[in-house]
């Protein structure tokens, strides 16, 4: 089974691109158009793994990381942003990377492979979500 | 004409000319003081009121200490991070504390948890701060002084921050030696020679001592001083960990490595004792002890040195007044004692005891060693002793407390020690 990955994107064509160049790399994506779906979906769904954007409307992404966290303690989080303002935001220093937007996914990549490495991939219970793998187990027992 | 007249002196400090240093970094710190422990082993005093607002030495709050420091240290950007039952706490932080003005940049913001960062209550002091970590945000401090709301000394942070800055520190805990026992219920730190903390464990069975001393090690006060960066770095590392989130048992171990932890030996402004004075009310018979350290002839604790006020808040009341002086018969007095205003001490006996205000001893009564809270009230003939009575207790006529300990326990809450509590507005039968 692949890694699943959500992608947190009020544009609907970035969440298109997303999409396709991360399913070209392998994973399996789920997308989400702002902060309070992508709760639902982190609840529902467990990614392995979280992008998002920071300015959408809903809820942003610095408000969505906190609550996020607060549902998967472990779930890795990378803010991805047009803007290298929000670096400084004492907030997103709880993210685990933080890759401005570019054309070339080419870093965005490069940070999802490395920060899934290591983290087992877990068979899906055909319900939609992730069943008990080892390391999904001790995620949702801590959330 | 020579002018012979002699100068104030100056403190050590500023003799040796450190206060610019200190002085231009004070707008740029904040506090944040954490008063949101549930206070369980304090209980029944924390049935109604959060465990800093319990009343202390007659007139004062637990937090009215804490606060007093940061006001005679120069510190007036303050953040009261409250939880459980902090209305009796709130009330008492607006009515003695709103004395500060924003447009000279001061302020006492009190701030339940937001449900901002997360989703949860705050889960431990560390995660408190990193609830909070909007209100750093918006504030930008470059140092963080974080202080526990429910002890009892007195502190010139100002020293504290001298340290942290001296030492170009991330993170400075101020410490103070400790008897060896009671070391084993708190952080003990090891230091090197240059005072870098080398090691920090919470609640050691076997607690190193200090150098220089066999009978105590040096404890963690729970007053720290982080650089804000450190802080912010620490409190979201510690956030994405399974942890208790608390500074002491997970967050200070873990700074060890990687950052610049010094421990800084606390001294008290104005020093009547060897050994500084320091107190964490954690349990009756230790809110209790520091209670009674007041009212000794010399106290280890003094609430009369003017050099350092504390401030509360007490509503008007008439002055306390002594009544009957019957030669061989009734007498009202009070020896030993903290009398606060509005107490009526009428023809009772009152000894090295602590009176909140309002209190009303009657006729022939006896109250020795005990604490007695707002507007209680002691019946003719009633005896009390090693006794806490809470606000607004009517004790009955012939009414006796603290002399049978077996029929106190199944009436009230007696301590280890054998401290008998009668918790707040209890009716008698």
């Amino acid at each position: 089974m692949s890694h699943r990955v959500l992608v947190v994107d009020d544009e609907e064509n970035q969440r298109k691109l997303y999409v396709q160049e991360l399913q070209e790399e392998g994973y399996e994506v789920i997308e989400a158009e702002n902060g309070r779906v992508a709760l639902t979906r982190v609840e529902e769904e467990a990614p392995d793994i979280v992008v998002l954007d920071i300015c959408m409307p809903g809820m942003d992404g610095i408000e969505a990381l906190g609550k996020i966290l607060s549902e998967d303690l472990h779930v890795p989080v990378v803010l991805n942003t047009a803007y290298g303002a929000y670096k400084d935001n004492f907030m997103s220093w709880a993210a685990d990377a933080y890759v401005v937007k570019s054309s070339d996914l080419t870093e965005l990549k490069r940070t999802i492979r490395k920060l899934l490495s290591g983290r087992p991939t877990a068979p899906d219970d055909g319900e939609g979500r992730q069943a008990e793998g080892p390391g999904m187990n001790e995620r949702k027992r801590h959330a | 004409m020579p002018d012979d007249r002699p100068v104030a002196p100056l403190s050590a400090a500023a003799q040796a000319g450190e206060y610019p240093r200190v002085y231009p970094v004070l707008p740029k710190t904040c506090v944040m003081i954490l008063a949101g422990g549930q206070g369980e082993r304090l209980y029944p005093l924390t049935r109604d009121r959060a465990k800093p607002a319990v009343p202390f030495g007659g007139h004062y709050r637990i937090i009215d200490f804490v606060l007093s420091n940061c006001l005679n240290s120069g510190f007036r950007r303050m953040h009261v991070l409250t939880q459980y039952k902090s209305l009796s706490l709130d009330r008492h932080l607006h009515m003695g504390w709103s004395i500060f003005n924003r447009e000279l940049g001061e302020f006492l913001d009190i701030i339940p948890p937001q449900q901002r960062t997360s989703t949860r209550f705050y889960r431990g002091t560390a995660d408190a701060v990193f609830q909070n970590i909007y209100t750093l945000e918006r504030e930008r401090p470059e140092y963080v002084i974080v202080l526990m709301g429910d002890h009892i000394y007195r502190m010139d942070y100002r020293e504290l921050l001298r340290a942290h800055l001296a030492n170009k520190a991330d993170l400075t805990l101020a410490c103070v030696p400790l008897p060896l026992k009671l070391a084993s219920l708190t952080g003990v730190i090891e230091v090197a020679d240059d005072l870098r903390v080398v090691r920090f464990t919470e609640k050691p069975e076997a607690p190193p001592p200090m150098p220089g001393r066999t009978d105590a090690s040096l404890v963690s006060m729970g007053v720290y001083v982080f650089s804000t960066a450190a802080l912010v770095r620490l409190a979201c590392d510690d956030a994405r960990r399974e942890t208790s989130h608390d500074f002491g048992k997970d967050v200070i171990p873990g700074a060890l490595e990687g950052n610049r932890v010094f421990a800084y030996k606390f001294v008290e402004p104005t020093a009547l004792t060897q050994d500084p004075y320091w107190r964490d009310i954690g349990t009756i018979d230790a809110y209790y002890a520091a209670n009674m350290d007041l009212v000794a002839v010399t106290p280890r604790f003094s609430l009369y040195d003017e050099s350092w006020p504390v401030r509360t808040y007490h509503e008007q009341r008439p002055p306390a007044k002594f009544v009957f002086a019957e030669q061989g018969g009734r007498i009202g007095a009070a020896v030993n004692s903290i009398v606060a205003s509005g107490c009526i001490i009428s023809g009772g006996w009152v000894e090295h005891s602590v009176l909140s205000p309002g209190v009303h001893i009657h006729s022939y009564s006896k109250v020795v060693d005990s604490i007695l809270m707002e507007d209680v009230e002691v019946g003719r003939r009633a005896q009390v002793r090693r006794a806490i009575v809470d606000k607004g207790v009517k004790i009955p006529e012939d009414e006796q407390i603290g002399f049978d300990l077996e029929r106190d326990q199944k009436r009230f809450t007696v301590s280890p020690d054998g401290i008998v509590v009668v918790p707040k507005e209890m009716p008698f039968e």
